[in-house]
């Protein structure tokens, strides 16, 4: 793929969404003070993101190039769980349409196209905690291709009671790690259009792959060959050799960190420093968590060296995305 | 975008992926449908212009106003996990009608994408119906969130290319198909198992009701239409890569010339009046298909048969294509609205009717509503149509609006 660059970026955490509600413009606050927390998560980072790259708007009719992709493992799960138990309690008859209306996992993107005046593409993937890197290059693809001139793309997981409930029955391994929701939004252009006035560009996406390895398998019993196939892929599409690889960020539940490892190992040798996991290494993310290291790498790397960021989630689903800082103006 | 970067910096050459144009074509059709499993019960179903719905008898409905759906027998229905059980069969039938053998093929370059709005909702109820009262979970709690089924179909087919679950609500099946043309394309797939599935149980049902968008009978684009009825089910397409089809000899049923998708950016469950995104929507993917509107000679519309939501997409398509009269259907009517499987249901239909030249009728249409009377609407009896380019649109909650156009191989 041809680079893209990243012009914005933006990451809220569940424990500072009361303070960044507060700072968000008047028309997007009274819309997302009503909205579920997936979607305020949403409407703060992108917000940020925006803003940042100087192309924030709250009024007029919808901007057609501009567009959204976000990426969730989890998507409305709190809001079923909410609008389900009082089903379930006081009947059908009393279904609450505000809260079913919020049981889709677009929701989230869907406001925050409302509210930030997006009229292009507005996508939403899942593909387990690996749809953040995804919906970055998903949104990548889309930059290249023209679908779009900007496009807000990132990771959003909000967590709650009900999400820690079904972890705990067994609906996904992530161990003792605890888990906390986050958004992690970057607003990516064309590089030829981030080269003009006002134009910031903190860095850049060089490719992506998302592939797919042995979903819910045993400890022990995943080969690694999802990350495997992902990584040696990735590498050839942003046309990176290993040895050109500053850095590995490895992100993803410590279940699946060992095979990834052994992956790793298989298609880079000892071309590149170990895999590192991410400074918020004690803390599961979900679909913000690659996104979150990514823009935390690009915060620490150095400039115009490219790097890998890998989620290997234990759904099977792996993503590997090659980034690097661009050099200060 | 191709070609040298020109970017500041140290040169790093990035040409793309893939030198070659690559065309997805559509090689296999599998379906899990109300009006029978398996491709040709479904076709023979539409074209005699029947429907499925019916007064649903799987659940506990007494409770539930309206209390009619189109249901599925058979297709993995026993399953807990019915959207998964249904995208596995569809998956199955669309393989075999294609020839395919994944085993045979390199699995990082099979690839599966599909829409759901439900996933395991079923397993989801029975477990919240357990957790309330402390009693032990139910199985398979992993097949509850949205990317299960996709995972489900993925492991049977050993894919490890991607694998992803698109959310656009009712739109989710288009853009499915949509990703695994643009994986096509973009050299990141071969061959992909593309489409949507979701189920029918009490919290969707309550849910719709309790926002008053259903009726007893769907009656798209009529008159007297007073809202959706839902259904469920799964379509699944095999998109390939055309040379990688024609080196193994398979037979080309129709090609996806072109994809789009918009946000309305106006309400989060009422669509645009103006037909705003669906404007934008099918304009994108028929401007990503080089065909003028006057190219496409059908359209499988997203006709719910509520009333907000035909009067919208007959303004939209009037803006689109003007005076010029296309033949146009809804087929929720005859399965019901499949949510997530919607439009992948409709991308087979379109594919079909390339394929045989005929139009089913748009089941439960009898007297045209006078907001939508310029539309060239396809009722009562199928009609014999020569149609090269094919155009299916679909809209959901949070303004998601998609679009495929799919033309003869």
């Amino acid at each position: 793929m041809s680079e893209v660059a990243i012009t914005g970026t933006a990451a809220v955490l569940e424990e500072a969404l009361e303070e960044r509600l507060d700072a968000l413009p008047d028309a997007v606050r009274s819309r997302a003070l009503r909205a579920e927390r997936v979607t305020q998560l949403a409407l703060t980072a992108s917000g940020g993101a925006l803003a940042e790259a100087g192309l924030l708007a709250v009024e007029g009719e919808p901007r057609p190039d501009f567009g959204i992709t976000l990426g969730t493992a989890f998507g409305c799960f709190l809001t079923n769980a909410a609008y389900q138990r009082r089903v379930a309690t006081d009947g059908t008859r009393v279904a609450s349409p505000r809260l079913f209306a919020a049981t889709v996992s677009n929701a989230a993107a869907g406001e925050v196209g409302i509210g930030y005046r997006l009229g292009g593409p507005a996508v939403t993937l899942t593909a387990g905690a690996a749809a953040g890197l995804l919906a970055i290059g998903h949104a990548a693809d889309a930059i290249t291709s023209a679908r779009a001139r900007v496009i807000l793309a990132g990771g959003v997981d909000a967590t709650g009671p009900a999400l820690a409930r079904w972890l705990a029955d067994g609906g996904l391994a992530v161990g003792e790690t605890p888990v906390c929701g986050a958004a992690a939004i970057a607003v990516l252009q064309s590089t030829r259009a981030a080269d003009g006035p006002g134009g910031g560009t903190p860095g850049k996406v060089r490719g992506y792959v998302l592939g797919y390895g042995a979903g819910f398998t045993p400890p022990g019993e995943d080969d690694g060959g999802g990350v495997l196939a992902a990584v040696s892929q990735a590498l050839d599409h942003a046309r990176v050799r290993p040895v050109q690889l500053a850095r590995v960020v490895l992100e993803g539940a410590p279940s699946a960190a060992d095979p990834s490892q052994r992956a790793l190992r298989a298609v880079l040798g000892g071309a590149v420093p170990a895999a590192a996991r991410p400074s918020h290494d004690h803390v599961e993310r979900f679909a913000a968590g690659g996104p979150i290291a990514l823009l935390a790498a690009l915060r620490d790397a150095t400039p115009e060296a490219p790097f890998l960021v890998l989620h290997a989630c234990p759904s099977g689903h792996v993503a590997a995305l090659i980034a690097m800082r661009t050099r200060p103006a | 975008m191709a070609g040298p970067c020109t970017d500041r910096g140290p040169a790093l050459v990035c040409p793309p992926l893939v030198t070659a144009a690559r065309s997805p074509v559509i090689t296999g059709s599998g379906v899990v449908s109300p009006l029978g499993n398996g491709l040709p019960a479904f076709w023979e179903g539409l074209a005699a212009g029947r429907s499925a719905i019916a007064p649903i008898r799987r659940f506990q409905a007494d409770d539930l106003d309206p209390a009619t759906a189109a249901e599925v027998a058979g297709g993995g229905a026993g399953d807990p996990d019915r959207a998964g059980a249904f995208a596995l069969t569809a998956a199955m039938e669309a393989l075999a009608s294609a020839h395919l053998r994944t085993a045979e093929l390199d699995p990082a370059r099979v690839a599966v994408a599909l829409g759901t709005t439900l996933g395991g909702m079923e397993i989801f109820e029975t477990w919240d119906r357990a957790a309330a009262a402390e009693c032990a979970p139910p199985a398979h709690l992993e097949r509850v969130p949205y990317f299960a089924p996709a995972a489900r179909v993925a492991a049977a087919v050993r894919a490890r290319g991607p694998v992803v679950t698109t959310q656009l609500a009712c739109a989710s099946g288009t853009q499915a198909v949509a990703l695994a043309a643009e994986w096509v394309r973009s050299g990141r797939a071969d061959v992909v198992l593309a489409g949507g599935s979701d189920l029918l149980c009490r919290f969707v049902v309550a849910g719709f009701n309790s926002l008053r968008a259903t009726a007893d009978v769907a009656r798209p684009f009529d008159r007297d239409r007073r809202g959706l009825v839902l259904g469920e089910g799964a379509a699944v397409l095999v998109v390939e890569e055309e040379a990688h089809a024609a080196r193994r000899g398979a037979r080309v049923a129709a090609r996806v010339l072109g994809t789009g998708a918009a946000g309305d950016a106006v309400h989060m469950t009422a669509p645009d009046r103006e037909g705003g995104g669906v404007v934008r929507a099918v304009g994108a993917a028929l401007a990503d298909a080089a065909v003028p509107p006057s190219a496409v000679e059908f359209v499988s519309a997203h006709g719910t048969g509520t009333p907000f939501n035909d009067a919208m997409e007959a303004r939209a398509l009037l803006r689109l294509f003007g005076a010029y009269a296309v033949p146009v259907n809804s087929i929720k009517g005859a399965i019901g609205h499949t949510l997530g499987a919607a439009g992948a249901f409709e991308a087979v239909l379109c594919a079909e009717v390339i394929a045989r030249g005929l139009v089913p009728p748009t089941a439960g249409l009898r007297q045209i509503d006078p907001e939508c009377a310029g539309l060239d609407l396809v009722h009562g009896e199928a009609r014999r149509c020569d149609v090269r380019v094919a155009l299916s649109t679909s809209s959901g909650f949070a303004g998601a609006n998609a679009a495929v156009v799919l033309g003869r191989a």
